[in-house]
């Protein structure tokens, strides 16, 4: 219950003279991190490097890094643009999902009957595997990112509506009863103990849900080829035997992983009021 | 005169008691663990709905106090909000509920009066366990409520800090106060003897569960109270008394639990 920042509205005029020293300005003791895997990275491309040339590996198999690289930087333009969609579509589903999902477990946090409701059905969406809704969505929703936009945003719902649940509920009791003490309202309960109670919580399911958006709208994409993004690259270029373009896709979208989470770190330093985070649902 | 501040009603932990807490008075509640003095503070307070009989705080129903604002509560633990400085955590009362907000406490003044003018930027994760007490006491006090509920607010403190605590707490109780309320009054629920005896005009005795006031006692010791007292044969006999109280024949010699 106890430590640092704080995310919301409040921090404005909270202590922002006391903040953790980020790790955006000293960028030394990142490398630390940043270099092991790069170099660990690099070592299997050498590696699968050496194997395709020496076993003289079938392009259609296992193009060689150095190919994909190529064709990477080449058509750069092309990955960049289509990866652009992937983001737009990530993004898009990522704020709907977190924004519904958010609102509901407010809703459940304060309802018991509520929660009865709404946890079954949600579970029941929880385990279906979503994608499987992918046809019936464009069939509903037209040919167009709306579909698209749904599927990241049912499959981020759920880790975030649980985690927030959580979150409006880990509030200390005696904190509770100060409230009570001066008849404060529910409204104001919420605004001021619950939200930023959740906070912490929230940063722990985005982490999730970053990730699984961009699987979302990555499969949604498999699925209309003709509008674009990664998705719908890796599907025609996997049609057309261009084994390199598919890896160069690939690489695209773990860039977008990558930033995307990195994103969520460093929005977590800043906005949210404690570093150590509560065990999030999956 | 006596001023009438409440009425005590009959709940499932403690059995049928009537008591009237004067204002202006600091009333200490001992007793061994479990005998119900939560319960009856919560009650006051109007957390816990009372099973019948009734509480009257300044003629008003607990609700009623808590809606005007007239509660200042601390508890055993502080009770921060982990997210708001020291500043905006004493300022929390005022915040909530603003029509009620009548008070003109200087919050500056009330973080000053704690000592802890130096860490108002501070988060409660950064102040020492005594440090954050004081937090949750300016945080009751900012309200300027007539009636102050504190519940063995120095019982989670090291011995050192907890002493110091009883007289800042006298001076901090008597501070500036709205002249059209009744004079300020205190309920202080605590399980130790020479702390009821340090602090109140009056201690209360309660028996073991279910809970009942056996002993009322009247403390001599003049005010203001300063540490040298607790040396005196005054409160040396104040505390044989209460000591005496809470062994009673109707009290065990020995607690029946320590739950």
């Amino acid at each position: 219950m106890i430590s640092k920042p704080i995310s919301d509205l409040d921090q404005l005029n909270a202590a922002p003279a006391r903040r953790i020293p980020l790790a955006l300005v000293d960028l030394r003791p990142l490398l630390g991190w940043i270099l092991p895997p790069l170099i660990a990275l690099l070592l299997v491309a050498v590696a699968v490097e050496i194997w395709a040339r020496v076993a003289d590996v079938s392009i259609w198999v296992m193009p060689r890094p150095t190919t994909v690289l190529e064709n990477f930087f080449t058509d750069f333009s092309r990955y960049f643009s289509e990866g652009l969609k992937t983001l737009g579509v990530s993004l898009g589903g990522l704020a709907l999902g977190t924004a519904a999902a958010t609102l509901l477990a407010a809703g459940v946090a304060h309802s018991q009957i509520l929660e009865r409701a709404v946890l079954p059905i949600a579970i029941m969406v929880k385990v279906t595997p979503v994608i499987a809704f992918i046809p019936l969505f464009i069939i509903w929703f037209g040919y167009n990112p709306a579909p698209k936009i749904a599927i990241a945003a049912l499959i981020t719902y759920f880790p975030v509506l649980i985690n927030a649940i959580a979150g409006f509920r880990d509030v200390d009791p005696r904190m509770h009863d100060f409230f009570r003490s001066v008849d404060a309202s529910t409204w104001e309960i919420f605004r001021h103990l619950r939200l930023p109670a959740a906070v912490p919580y929230l940063f722990a399911s985005l982490k999730i849900s970053v990730t699984l958006s961009l699987i979302g709208a990555v499969v949604a994409e498999f699925f209309s080829a003709g509008q674009g993004g990664l998705g719908a690259v890796i599907s025609i270029e996997y049609d057309n035997l261009r084994v390199e373009r598919v890896f160069a896709a690939v690489l695209m979208l773990t860039l977008i992983g990558v930033t995307l989470s990195t994103a969520v770190v460093v929005a977590e330093r800043l906005f949210s009021w404690r570093l150590d985070q509560p065990v999030s649902a999956s | 005169m006596t001023y009438q501040t409440k009425e005590g009603g009959q709940l499932e932990a403690v059995s049928p008691t009537s008591l009237t807490i004067r204002a202006g008075e600091f009333t200490a509640l001992v007793g061994p663990s479990g005998c119900g003095k939560t319960s009856l503070m919560r009650l006051i307070a109007g957390l816990t709905p009372s099973s019948g009989g009734e509480v009257l705080v300044f003629g008003q129903t607990p609700r009623e106090a808590q809606r005007h604002k007239r509660l200042g509560l601390v508890f055993q633990e502080p009770a921060l909000l982990a997210w708001r400085s020291v500043e905006d955590n004493v300022r929390l009362g005022l915040q909530l509920n603003p029509r009620e907000t009548h008070s003109s406490t200087n919050v500056d003044e009330l973080i000053d009066l704690v000592g802890l003018s130096a860490f108002k930027r501070y988060r409660p994760a950064e102040l020492s366990g005594g440090m954050q007490q004081r937090v949750a006491l300016a945080r009751a006090l900012a309200i300027d409520p007539p009636l102050l509920l504190m519940d063995e607010p120095f019982a989670a403190l090291d011995e050192i800090t907890r002493e110091q605590m009883r007289y800042e707490l006298q001076r901090l109780w008597s501070i500036s106060h709205d002249p059209t309320e009744p004079p300020r009054s205190a309920v202080f629920v605590t399980h130790s003897v020479a702390e009821a005896v340090a602090i109140a005009d009056r201690v209360l005795v309660m028996s073991p569960r279910p809970g009942r006031i056996i002993a009322d006692i009247p403390i001599s010791t003049p005010r203001p109270r300063r540490p040298e007292h607790e040396h005196s044969d005054r409160f040396v006999n104040d505390t044989a008394i209460v000591r005496a109280a809470l062994r009673s024949p109707t009290t065990p010699a020995v607690p029946l639990d320590a739950a």
